[in-house]
């Protein structure tokens, strides 16, 4: 069977999905549901009476066979990031971590150097470590050597739902990656999902693609078929590029003849 | 009565309270809960225990959606 291998885990899906923005955590929780999806994102918060709806750890563990991510957004450090990863273990008892450290709200392009120190220590401690970065394939590489399970660059900026801009970057780092490449970020359409899967992603990772979409349980399926439809187009594999055209039906001329 | 910083905000709290009374206080059956006090994770079998010293500062913290 084609799984994805994370550390340990295996997973028949190849869509992780992220849990932020979603309308009300109904319209969340249909959206995983309709995903297929066996790995979802979270977030720490500050506990806010008047949010008790906002707290998901109860309602995403109703849901069987997910496994949480819990992400470190709002560190700006190493140090805060490996705080935040501590945390949620003790709450989730996951040993997933997202690294995700993005100093800057104005862009929210993550710090290299900050995710790698993190990076580094959470592997060393046992975490499933799966940073979010720019599509470096120098970066990558360095973090595929300290024990990250997987490199996830960003195909554009966080929520812009541009789409594969990186993608040159992105076909180095999955020819050199020896650890599963997740496309995290920017990705707007499943079609977009289907070609970072065809060019090789391990697996593909969605937020605002499916919570800002007119009806984010459909998105949520519409993306699952994608993801599958593009693995499954990788392993079949793409027929070779040529310059020029390539008949497929015989040119011997016949028609033109006179008998 | 002290004051401790309870998820970034001044709190009035009576001497003695537990982390658990402090759960309590902000409304938290403490169950999807992780509390830290001054920066340091408070168990769950230790909540009941653990008294609040004035000064004390106080994160309780819950998953919510991210991506």
């Amino acid at each position: 069977m084609d799984l994805l291998r994370l550390g340990s885990y295996s997973f028949s899906s190849r869509l992780i999905l992220g849990t932020g923005k979603f309308s009300n955590t109904q319209v969340m929780l249909d959206a995983v549901r309709a995903s297929g999806t066996q790995l979802v994102t979270v977030a720490l918060r500050r506990f806010n009476r008047e949010q008790l709806s906002d707290d998901l750890f109860g309602p995403l563990y109703e849901i069987s066979g997910i496994t949480l991510m819990p992400n470190t957004s709002g560190a700006s450090t190493a140090s805060e990031a490996v705080r935040a990863a501590h945390i949620a273990r003790e709450l989730s008892g996951s040993p997933f971590v997202k690294v995700e450290i993005h100093p800057n709200p104005q862009h929210l392009m993550p710090d290299p150097i900050e995710t790698f120190e993190a990076s580094k220590i959470l592997a060393g401690e046992g975490f499933i470590v799966m940073p979010y970065i720019s599509a470096d394939p120098v970066l990558a590489k360095r973090l595929e050597e300290v024990g990250c399970a997987s490199v996830m660059p960003l195909g554009s900026a966080i929520g812009s739902g541009q789409g594969l801009k990186t993608s040159g970057m992105l076909d180095i780092i999955i020819r050199e990656s020896g650890i599963p490449v997740i496309v995290d970020a920017g990705l707007r359409s499943p079609g977009e999902a289907a070609l970072a899967m065809e060019m090789g992603c391990s697996a593909v990772l969605v937020n605002s693609a499916v919570a800002a979409a007119g009806n984010p349980a459909e998105m949520a399926s519409a993306f699952s078929e994608a993801v599958r439809a593009g693995r499954k187009a990788f392993n079949a594999g793409l027929m070779p590029k040529s310059g020029h055209a390539v008949a497929t039906s015989p040119l011997t001329s016949f028609l033109g003849t006179e008998a | 009565m002290f004051t401790i910083e309870l998820n970034g905000k001044k709190q009035e709290v009576t001497a003695g309270s537990t982390v658990s009374d402090i759960l309590a206080l902000v409304g938290s059956n403490g169950k999807n809960a992780a509390v830290l006090v001054n920066e340091k994770i408070v168990r769950p079998e230790n909540r009941s225990t653990a008294i609040v010293q004035e000064g004390d500062r106080i994160e309780v913290l819950v998953f919510a959606g991210g991506g």
